[in-house]
Order: structure tokens, then C-alpha cells, then sequence
């Protein structure tokens, strides 16, 4: 076998699948538009693009919430309390680190100017809704008319319950309006019924946060947990795995298959050996694979630091994910690269591919599972059966309880073995195939020509 | 010497079916060596077997002095029966890549592809996706894939099926080219008339058999057609004076005039000459050795017209058609 021949043939089948337009719109430009998105986002957001400009009609028969709703409707106050509300669910969240800057950037904000008119509270309440949807005059239009309950700040029987108010607003409001509005009212309403008990709404506000901490995992290295976090990386390390496996294989079946439809086999075998041929074919596709790895954890690792929480991703369950991929990759696209050159165009290779796709798709089913009880038997047993043992065991390795390390050089083992024996019986049916044309084979007899050969 | 293609007792089955039969071909350095025969004869797949794509089941070969086509790659040239090209490749870069995985760097294809591309009547085709081009332009394309290595060793597998002349007459030149550079040539081709023209020697294949292994200029002797193709000057003259000569076997009414064949022996410019003497010719000539005749008396025991014979020349003709259309 001639190295340089099997490099040609690689060159050739990676610049062939990355200079497909399909290929590069499909998987170049999604990374990117991610970076685009995540770089000029805060932008976007904070450039308060829809300032909404607008009078707020207030009937309050209490007279006690209107002088504090006054306070919690300037910009300064929707702006806090929205970095507040942010900070709350990301901390929920689990996420740690200065937060802040990142959290304004995200929050869907909308610039609001609020212009407080109070109304008597023995206004004429069709009138003020008619007031709702008069045209705008000299740039103020009504934006929305709140009637606060006579009971919305002391119960009108004691140990009853608060009132609350009604909001009105005309046709097609902006939502978001709407829920600053909420916001505000509400922290108003709560101000003023403190006020009324004579309590600090400042040492509330203080005595209420408690910030909740990520758990922390206990092992060899104590690193940081985070739930949410945690249930997603199976998925995640699962997903990139068969993704990245997919893509190979089934570019390499493709061009395997217009290769020998378009004829041009029987000249390439002029040149070189139908091993070489194999060979450099799955070594392109290998390296065409592996870009797009690297091109998607790449910007999930960008994320997740721009995020502040790279430091809850193990870096080996990288390293592991590009073995567990290697190993992967060899079984199926071996088979897939047989069965491109068993088939004489791609109508007949579904027939064959379905079943070996079906297997290639079981992990989502194992995904949950296997996830949230690495250590079962099943789980155990399925990591060490191939061809779905690297799947199983890199969804283990991302759990949150690690498999003993035995148990991952077994997988490694057996895996090797596995992609040994199939891509050696795939260049049989390989060699065979290549010049097959007439009646589409099924798997009798690719397994026939492995044995003939 | 040393041959170029050796097949010692070379038979191949597919199935039930015995494609090739105890076939046995010596090709010699530098010779011009046409395989005929009609469709399905077993010439694409002795080529197959010569170029190591396939493996006999039984016998031996040798190509360029090696067990096997697989270690002399590099010095062969090789245009298959079924053409094909990467459709989205770019002509330049599809011809290069050829040249490369036959051990020709990277440099010196680029620059060879454009005079090359040019002897072929594809000039500036370089920078063009190779799926916006005619049949019968890649054909040319894949042809000059064939030759870029400059092999010792060319084998063109029905080189001229579904060309125009005027490609046909590019591509001969380009193969005279070739040998005159000294490298063997082995083509295959059921129209007979290209391999008259082209070839030193022929070799015959029939239902995987071979019938006839010999050079041109023996053949020429050896199946002296001894046929004289007459029209006279004037359309009602009298034949009959022809038909009585000594010379003269038959007389037979033929498209335009008259085919006289002579009894064995005779001198055909001898009986020329008398032929002209008895009844003024508008032409008169020696007819041509024609392969398709040589083919049909070998294969039909010499008889000449029984029914094999018949047969078998509807289906050249037919196959000459079937080409003529494409």
C-alpha cells in the first residue's frame, strides 16, 4: 500500500466534501452564525432599538400607591430591577461568576418612558377607556390606565386578603410594556403595604436573598456541579459522537456510490489499489469529521467561557470523545463505505443503510437512562458490546458518576477490535463491489463476497 | 525481448458463463496491437485482467515484465470501456489528480494538462466543471487521462466508440504520438476498420476464445481476398466475357457495379489488366483486406456464407451501426 497514493485519494475526498456548498452552508455557517449572534446580541439588545414613549393613567383610591409607582417606573428603575430578575434565574440556574454584564447583555429589554398621569379616583372609568385609544397628541400616547383596588394595600377585613388592580391598555400593546408595568406595580403595591406595617422594604429586600451555590462533586478532583448543566452533557457528548460519525460515514457512502455510478472507479483502479482507494477515502472523511468536532465543540467551549462556566466541563471527556469518535468512526464507515461500493446508486443503498442507521440512532433511546443510572448492568454490559459500546460508555463518562477506568480501556479494547474486524471484512465486500453491477445486493450477499474474497 | 503483456492459458468464468477461455497473448514492446472481435466476445474483460481489476481463475500473466498490472501502475495508461469523471470536479484539477495517483508530481501535470487538452480539440477547458461537458468531450478528457503519465504501456479499451471523425482523427494522431514516442499500444475495438488502419497485428477474440493472433502484414498474404471490385464504363456493357476468363471465379452484381472474385492463385493485377483490356472500367480496384471478411472465414470454418457466417456479420453490422448512431 502506497502512503502517498492513500494521501492523494484523502486530499482529494476532504477538499471534494468541504468544497460541497451543501457542506459549508450546512455546517460552517452555523458555528459562525452562533459567534455572530453571541457577539453582537448585547448589542442589538442594549441599543434600546423600540423606545416606547406613553402615558400611564393611574385611579388610585388607597393614594398611597401612585407616589411609589412614580419611583418604580423611571428607566433607572425598570433597568435595576430587570438585572435583579435576570441574576435571580440565572443563579437558579446554577451559573456562577460575575454574571451581571452578561445578564443586562441577554435580558429582553425594551427602552421605556413612562409619564405618570394621576386620575381622581371618581373618574369616569369609560371615559378614561375611551381616553385608551385616542390618537396620540403632542408625541405622548396612552399607553395603558391602572385602577388600583381600594384593598390593594391594607385588607379591607383583617386577615383577608390584599386587592390587587386592573390593567387596561389599548389594542396590539407591547408585551413587554405590559410586563414592566407588572413589575413596577407590583413592587409599589409591595413597597406601600411594608410602609404601611411599618416595615423596611430596604432590609426585606436585604433578609429574602438567599444566593444559591453550586454543589460541588467529590472525587479524585472536587470540581463543580451544576444540575441542569449535568443532565445536558450526555446528550451533548452523545450528539457530537453519532453527528460527527454520521457525517463521515454517509459522505463517504455517498461518494463511494457516484464514484461507481458515474464509472469512474474503473480508472481510479487503474492508479491504485482498491485498499488504497478504501483507505484514503476513510481517512477523508475522518479528517473532514473531525473539522466539524472541532468546529462545534470549539464554539461550545467559546460559549460555555463566555458563559463563565467552563469550568464545569471535564476537558478528558474531549479527549475521550475524540477516541470514542476514532473508533466509531472506523466500524461504521467501513460498513457504509461496503455498502457505497456494494449498490450501484443511492436508491438501493437506504435498504441497506436503514438498519445500521437504526443502530447508529439507539443511543438516544439509551441516552436518559444509561444517564441517570451509569452503573447498572445494562449500562455496564451495553459499554462493552459493540457497535454501541463507545456510545454507551461516553454517555456514561459524562454522567455525573464516572465509570471506573477499567471499564473504559475495556471499552477502548473491544471497540479497536470491533473496527479492526469490520473495516478488514469491508474491504473484502469493498473489493468485490467496486466493479459489481446489476441486481442491488442484500446482506447475504456482501457477507458472500466477504467470505470469497 | 522482453513483452509487454504476456497471458499464458488464461481462462475467467462469471457464474456459468466462461468469458475468456484458455487464452493465451504475447504483446511485443512497441507494437500497436488491436483486440477485436464482436460485443461480448471477452475483450473488456481480458483487458480488465490484464490491468489486474480482475483475476483470472486460472493461468498466468505478465505486464511490463511484472506478475501483475498492480506493481507497474504507474507505467500504464488506461482508458476504460465505461468512462466516468468526477461530474464536479474541474477538468484541470480532475486530469492532475489522475496524473498524481500515477506518480507524476503535481507541477509537471498542471503544465502538461493545457497542450494536451489542446491536442485534443478541448482548448481552455482547464477552469470547467467536468458535469458542463459533452459525451464525447470527456471521452477526450478521460483519454488524455490515459496518456499524461506518458505510460510505456497504453491500453484503450473501444477508444473511439461514440466519437465524432473529426475527435476520432484527433485521438488517432495522439495514439501514433504515443507509439512513435516507443510505448505499446493494445486497443480494443469491434469496428473493424479502425483496427485495420491502426494496428501491426490483431488479435482475434470469439465467445472468449481466441481466433487469430497475427500481424497485419501476414494477414494481408495470408487471406489474400482475391476480390476485384469492377464497375464499367458503360452500364450495359456485357460481363459475361469476365465471367469466362481463366482467372475468374464469379462475377456478382454488387452496389454500383460488380465483385469478381478470382480462382486461388491468380495474380489480382494480372487480371486486372485483362479485365480492363476486355471491358473499359470507370474503376477497377483490388478490394481491401477487410478484418470483418478475415473474421467471419475463420469463425465460419472458411466456409464464407452459411449461416453462422451470416449471422455473425449481421451482428458486426449491426454493432458498426449501433456505433455509427451513437
Amino acid at each position: 500500500m502506497s502512503p502517498k497514493k492513500v494521501a492523494l485519494v484523502a486530499g482529494r475526498e476532504f477538499m471534494a466534501a468541504v468544497t460541497n456548498k451543501g457542506f459549508v452552508i450546512g455546517l460552517l455557517i452555523m458555528p459562525v452564525m452562533f459567534g455572530v449572534i453571541f457577539a453582537l446580541m448585547p448589542r442589538l439588545m442594549t441599543s434600546n432599538s423600540t423606545i416606547v414613549r406613553g402615558d400611564v393613567a393611574v385611579v388610585d383610591p388607597t393614594g398611597r400607591v401612585a407616589p411609589v409607582l412614580r419611583e418604580t417606573i423611571t428607566p433607572d428603575a425598570i433597568r435595576a430591577r430587570r438585572d435583579r430578575n435576570m441574576a435571580r434565574a440565572l443563579n437558579a440556574t446554577g451559573v456562577s461568576g460575575d454574571v451581571s454584564a452578561r445578564t443586562r447583555a441577554l435580558a429582553r429589554a425594551v427602552g421605556a418612558e413612562f409619564r405618570l398621569v394621576e386620575r381622581p379616583p371618581d373618574v369616569d372609568l369609560a371615559a378614561e377607556k375611551r381616553w385608551l385609544t385616542a390618537p396620540a397628541s403632542d408625541g405622548q400616547r396612552p399607553l395603558a390606565l391602572v385602577v388600583v383596588k381600594g384593598d390593594a394595600v391594607e385588607p379591607s377585613a383583617s386577615g383577608g386578603s390584599y386587592g390587587s388592580y386592573d390593567l387596561f391598555v389599548p389594542p396590539n400593546t407591547d408585551e413587554r410594556v405590559e410586563n414592566e408595568l407588572r413589575d413596577a406595580l407590583r413592587e409599589a403595591i409591595v413597597s406601600a403595604r411594608l410602609a404601611a406595617r411599618q416595615i423596611s422594604a430596604a432590609a426585606v429586600a436585604v433578609m429574602t436573598v438567599v444566593e444559591a451555590q453550586p454543589s460541588v462533586t467529590v472525587g479524585d478532583v472536587e470540581r463543580q456541579t451544576s444540575t441542569g448543566f449535568n443532565q445536558a452533557v450526555p446528550f451533548v457528548f452523545v450528539g457530537l459522537l453519532v453527528f460527527g460519525v454520521m457525517i463521515g460515514a454517509q459522505t463517504l457512502m455517498t461518494s463511494t456510490v457516484e464514484e461507481k455510478s458515474s464509472r469512474v472507479i474503473e480508472v481510479l483502479l487503474s492508479a491504485v489499489s482498491p485498499l488504497e482507494l478504501m483507505a484514503g477515502k476513510v481517512l477523508g472523511q475522518m479528517v473532514v469529521s473531525l473539522l466539524v468536532l472541532a468546529l462545534y465543540v470549539g464554539s461550545g467551549v467559546l460559549m460555555l467561557s463566555s458563559f463563565a462556566m467552563l469550568g464545569l466541563l471535564d476537558p478528558w471527556l474531549i479527549v475521550y470523545l475524540v477516541i470514542f469518535f476514532l473508533i466509531t468512526y472506523f466500524l461504521f464507515a467501513s460498513v457504509f463505505g461496503a455498502i457505497g461500493a456494494a449498490v450501484n446508486e443511492m436508491r438501493e443503498a437506504q435498504a441497506l443503510v436503514t438498519p445500521v442507521m437504526l443502530v447508529l440512532m439507539l443511543p438516544w433511546l439509551l441516552v436518559a437512562p444509561v444517564a441517570r443510572d451509569p452503573n447498572t448492568t445494562m449500562a455496564i454490559a451495553l459499554s462493552f458490546i459493540p457497535p454501541v459500546n463507545t456510545l454507551a460508555m461516553m454517555i456514561r463518562m459524562a454522567s455525573t458518576s464516572p465509570p471506573p477506568m477499567w471499564q473504559v480501556w475495556t471499552t477502548i479494547g473491544v471497540g479497536l477490535a470491533a473496527a479492526c474486524f469490520t473495516t478488514w471484512m469491508a474491504a473484502k465486500i469493498f473489493r468485490v463491489g467496486l466493479l459489481m453491477y446489476g441486481k442491488p445486493p442484500n446482506f447475504a450477499t456482501l457477507l458472500r463476497w466477504a467470505r470469497a474474497s | 525481448m522482453e513483452h509487454a503483456i504476456e497471458l499464458r492459458d488464461v481462462r475467467k468464468t462469471f457464474g456459468a458463463n466462461v468469458a475468456v477461455n484458455a487464452v493465451s497473448l504475447a504483446v511485443p514492446r512497441g507494437a500497436v496491437y488491436g483486440v477485436i472481435g464482436p460485443s461480448g466476445a471477452g475483450k473488456t474483460t481480458c483487458i480488465r485482467m490484464i490491468m489486474s481489476i480482475l483475476f483470472p481463475d486460472s493461468g498466468s500473466l505478465s505486464v511490463l515484465g511484472r506478475a501483475s498490472a498492480l506493481e507497474a501502475k504507474d507505467r500504464i495508461g488506461y482508458l476504460p470501456e465505461e468512462r466516468g469523471v468526477y461530474r464536479k470536479m474541474r477538468v484541470g484539477a480532475f486530469l492532475t489528480y489522475l496524473a498524481q495517483l500515477k506518480g507524476v508530481s503535481r507541477d509537471t501535470a498542471a503544465a502538461r494538462v493545457p497542450d494536451l487538452l489542446e491536442r485534443v480539440g478541448l482548448r481552455g477547458t482547464e477552469r470547467t466543471p467536468c458535469d458542463e461537458l459533452s459525451k464525447g468531450m470527456l471521452q477526450r478528457v478521460q483519454f488524455v487521462g490515459a496518456i499524461l503519465h506518458q505510460p510505456e504501456l497504453l491500453i484503450l479499451d473501444e477508444p473511439f466508440s461514440g466519437l465524432d471523425p473529426v475527435s476520432v482523427r484527433l485521438l488517432r494522431e495522439e495514439v501514433q504520438r504515443a507509439h512513435a514516442r516507443g510505448a505499446t499500444i493494445l486497443l480494443s475495438t469491434h469496428i473493424m476498420a479502425y483496427a485495420e488502419e491502426m494496428c501491426d497485428h490483431v488479435f482475434m477474440i470469439h465467445e472468449g476464445r481466441k481466433v487469430l493472433d497475427q500481424p497485419m502484414a501476414g494477414m494481408r498474404r495470408q487471406f489474400d481476398p482475391r476480390r476485384l471490385l469492377f464497375e464499367p464504363l458503360r452500364a450495359d456493357a456485357d460481363v459475361a466475357g469476365i465471367a469466362a476468363m481463366p482467372d475468374v471465379s464469379t462475377v456478382e452484381a454488387a452496389a454500383g457495379g460488380y465483385t469478381i472474385t478470382l480462382v486461388e492463385g491468380a495474380e489480382p493485377s494480372l487480371a486486372v489488366a485483362r479485365i480492363a483490356a476486355l471491358v473499359p472500367p470507370a474503376r477497377i480496384e483490388i478490394a481491401r483486406l477487410r478484418l470483418e471478411d478475415v473474421f467471419i472465414r475463420i469463425v465460419a470454418g472458411g466456409g464464407g456464407l452459411d449461416e453462422a457466417a451470416a449471422a455473425l456479420r449481421n451482428r458486426l453490422q449491426s454493432d458498426a451501426a449501433q456505433e455509427a448512431r451513437v
